[in-house]
């Protein structure tokens, strides 16, 4: 297990590294000017040409990566060309936010999903399965913005119960998790019972049942457990996914989170912001990545790292 | 693992503090780039700057220029030498004074942080001060200080919006020994003082019992950060907000539902497509004239804009001297636009390229001209870009047609020319349409330089007159501004210009 995780993780610099060029490139190539959003209207032609420079953004573009690199290498991932603040320090105040809504929304997805693709699996066609085939139908097919605007109309502005925005206490964190998890509620759903259909039919099921075992023993303890690897697969997937920023929900819910913080940079063309926000989400995606597969081995005994 | 997660999302919540009835929460569209003032480049950090510092002068809420630090000021007979008489009771949140020392630390300090990319403009006028911003000079030739209340400054040519320029937000008083996290920590001396700001998410004030202005009529004052407008129009009818700017796309519906809570003013702002005067058939005027005559302003307004603006004959929006309103604008008529463009060499029409940035608001508006224009003979490719390249683009000279708008820095028809129109300010410094005409540089220079207010009248008349014949823009319409205000709230009004508001007298009546 030691030997697999070192592995591993020297496996992923390389591929980080990967990420780092093509990030590099994308963004030199890409038009746009981050002077121009520094130092805003009426700005004299002088002073973008001293800027410039002050920022070796004239330099040619294999001079700059090795300065960039050198600093990756430190540890010091630059500092914002927009606010001056270090961006590992942005970072690391934004990332616990978007870990607790990430959070939520996966508990919420996989608690919610699971139990009703059980359920669905286990009586198949009838009336629950078939109203919950056709709410995650829906879950998929709604788009967040709206999904996210309608339930503060309903939860905030009409009925008062939750707040409409913004960070704080449990109740602010209900409306973004329900609207970030939806999509997944449904995924999770649909792939749970599909998997457990399967399953249910297998011949290890009915001896299981010819033995007098109860039925719900049947379906948890020997009809779960085999249909959960494909939906960790997709836990662990949509994890990821939440964890390097959900920038819509986090826009509409005014969260304070890594989304906004890369949709900033990005419109500013704040090139130290962006290339370290991707390095380090990368980062982030690959130890979730790792993760799903040690949970694999712990589903299933038949995986095995060593 | 399930008992795990939940724990931790019980352990991270915290409690969110209740405001009481002397609190008031306001909003911002995006977090304040720095609140260093010598880094505010823009509306947010320049907002909040104006309730934490003072300056030398500073503007109030219907955009008139008034005391600050200095009770008084005059200008010799030239326009050129300004001398400033401070106040004595001022003091930092800190407790230590302000002087005209403090005052003349601070304009060094703006300029010394140029290379680090600090908003200099508004100082830059003043003798010397461009050589010393550059490292060429060791101190500011015409920036002295007699005595402890009195600066005197002597600037490079006269200027009559010299006053102006120091009620930015870049030119405001900052201590003179600071620490290095001042940009995320201010200390101030304006009626509100700093407690804390989260990014992205809100910024904390509280208010100065001390001030010499008397405190404010509330205690506290939130500052939340909510990028998507539909929210912000949660927020305020969920009681949060005390106001709010009603979103375009929900004009009709709060005019029939909050009409007794809105409030109204025109806004110092102009929309238009800078046309690049440099470029092809553009150079000539008639082509320019045509692409005028093809838009359907009146219609777009109304229909895009739910008719928030006045449409525009120039430049200068209503409110400020030198506003014309008996100019008429171009006409709707793609007939008559025809015949210009066949007069001007181009009978089968003209193809342009209009470029603008991801704004909802301007992308409708495009659209609109673009079909307008068809029936004039003008095919518009719309090229969609973000701000910054967009920007870059059209500052660089390479857009045809460039659909923005322009916001007044300070109140006064200067803001509304000598960037925009002067040939030196052509494409970053704000002339998108890269017009140069020596005879309006020279109806600018005086306009700006002359002590005479009657004269500076006029000449703004005249400019703009020759500007809207000249049609280097596709004049559009000049937006009002339309907020939402609680029941409960008073001694708030939509400022003038976007530093104007203060919250000096805004309260909740319980």
């Amino acid at each position: 297990m030691t030997r697999f995780l070192a592995w591993r993780l020297l496996v992923v610099l390389p591929t980080l590294f990967g990420v780092l060029v093509v990030a590099f490139l994308l963004l030199h190539v890409a038009p746009g000017d981050p002077v121009q959003a520094m130092v805003g209207e009426r700005a004299d032609s002088a002073t973008i040409v001293r800027l410039r420079a002050e920022l070796h953004l004239d330099e040619p573009l294999p001079k700059r990566f090795l300065l960039y690199t050198a600093g990756i290498v430190r540890g010091d991932l630059g500092k914002s060309y927009i606010t001056g603040r270090p961006i590992l320090g942005e970072l690391l105040h934004r990332f616990p936010y978007t870990l607790r809504l990430a959070l939520a929304a996966m508990l919420l997805a996989v608690s919610g999903g699971m139990l009703v693709g059980i359920v669905g699996a286990w009586r198949p066609g009838g009336w629950f399965d078939r109203i919950m085939t056709l709410g995650a139908y829906l879950g998929v097919s709604f788009p967040v913005y709206w999904v996210g605007l309608l339930l503060i109309l309903i939860f905030a502005v009409q009925l008062h119960w939750l707040p409409p925005s913004g960070s704080g206490g449990l109740a602010f964190l209900v409306l973004p998790a329900l609207t970030l998890g939806m999509r997944s509620v449904a995924v999770i759903a649909r792939m749970t019972r599909a998997a457990m259909q399967e399953v249910l039919q297998a011949d290890y099921i009915r001896s299981a049942r010819a033995i007098g075992l109860g039925e719900r023993r049947v379906v948890l303890r020997h009809g779960l457990r085999n249909a959960l690897l494909p939906v960790i697969t997709v836990i662990g997937l949509d994890f990821g996914s939440y964890l390097t920023g959900s920038i819509l929900t986090e826009t509409i819910f005014s969260w304070p989170g890594v989304g906004r913080f890369v949709l900033n940079a990005i419109s500013k063309r704040d090139l130290p912001a962006i290339q370290g926000s991707i390095l380090f989400l990368s980062v982030v995606f690959v130890l979730v990545n790792l993760v799903t597969d040690l949970v694999y081995a712990k589903a299933d005994p038949r995986i095995s790292y060593d | 693992m399930t008992r795990s997660l939940l724990a931790a999302v019980l352990v991270l919540a915290a409690c969110e503090g209740a405001g009481g009835p002397r609190s008031l929460t306001y909003y911002f569209t995006a977090d304040p780039r720095s609140l260093d003032p010598a880094f505010s480049t823009d509306v947010p950090s320049g907002e909040l700057i104006a309730t934490l510092f003072d300056n030398v002068t500073q503007f109030d809420a219907d955009g008139r220029l008034v005391p600050g630090l200095a009770t008084r000021w005059e200008a010799d007979r030239t326009g050129a030498v300004y001398t400033f008489h401070l106040r004595r009771d001022a003091t930092f949140h800190d407790g230590r004074p302000i002087t005209a020392h403090t005052v003349r630390a601070s304009f060094r300090r703006v300029l010394s942080l140029a290379s680090k990319g600090s908003r200099t403009w508004t100082l830059t006028p003043i003798l010397g001060a461009a050589a010393y911003a550059a490292g060429t000079a060791d101190d500011i030739a015409g920036l002295a200080v007699p005595d402890d209340s009195t600066v005197v400054i002597t600037l490079e040519e006269p200027l009559n919006v010299f006053p102006k320029l120091l009620a930015m937000p870049a030119s405001a008083i900052v201590p003179e020994s600071i620490g290095p996290d001042f940009s995320e920590r201010p200390v101030g001396s304006g009626p509100w003082k700093f407690v804390s700001w989260s990014h992205d998410d809100a910024v904390l004030l509280a208010a100065n019992a001390e001030y010499w202005g008397g405190p404010p009529a509330s205690d506290t004052l939130r500052v939340r950060i909510i990028p998507e407008p539909l929210t912000q129009a949660a927020e305020f009818e969920f009681g949060q907000l005390a106001v709010v700017e009603v979103p375009f796309s929900e004009t009709a519906r709060w005019e029939a539902e909050h009409a007794a809570e809105l409030q109204r003013r025109a806004a110092l702002r102009a929309l238009y497509v800078a046309i690049n005067t440099r470029r092809g058939p553009l150079q000539d005027v008639r082509v320019r004239r045509a692409l005028n005559l093809g838009v359907d302003a009146g219609t777009m307004l109304r229909n895009v804009m739910s008719g928030r603006g006045v449409l525009s004959a120039g430049a200068i929006p209503p409110g400020l001297e030198g506003y014309d309103s008996t100019r008429a604008p171009y006409p709707y008529d793609p007939a008559a636009a025809r015949a210009l463009l066949a007069e001007a060499g181009y009978p089968d029409g003209i193809t342009l390229k209009l470029w603008r940035t991801q704004r909802t608001e301007l992308a409708r508006i495009a659209q609109a001209i673009q079909q307008s224009l068809a029936l004039a003979g003008v095919t518009i490719e719309i090229v969609e870009r973000d701000a910054s390249s967009a920007r870059a683009a059209s500052s660089k000279g390479e857009a045809d047609l460039f659909l923005t708008d322009w916001y007044a820095d300070y109140p006064d028809p200067e803001s509304f020319n000598y960037p925009t129109f002067y040939s030196k300010n052509a494409g970053s410094g704000g002339n998108r349409a890269f017009y140069a005409d020596p005879v309006t540089d020279r109806m600018i220079m005086r306009a700006r330089g002359t002590p005479d207010a009657a004269l500076k009248d006029s000449l703004s008349r005249a400019i703009d007159a020759r500007i809207f014949d000249a049609a280097p823009w596709i004049f559009l319409w000049f937006p009002a501004d339309l907020w939402a205000e609680r029941a409960d709230v008073t001694g708030w009004e939509i400022p003038a210009i976007f530093n104007g508001q203060r919250w000096r007298t805004a309260r909740r009546v319980p």
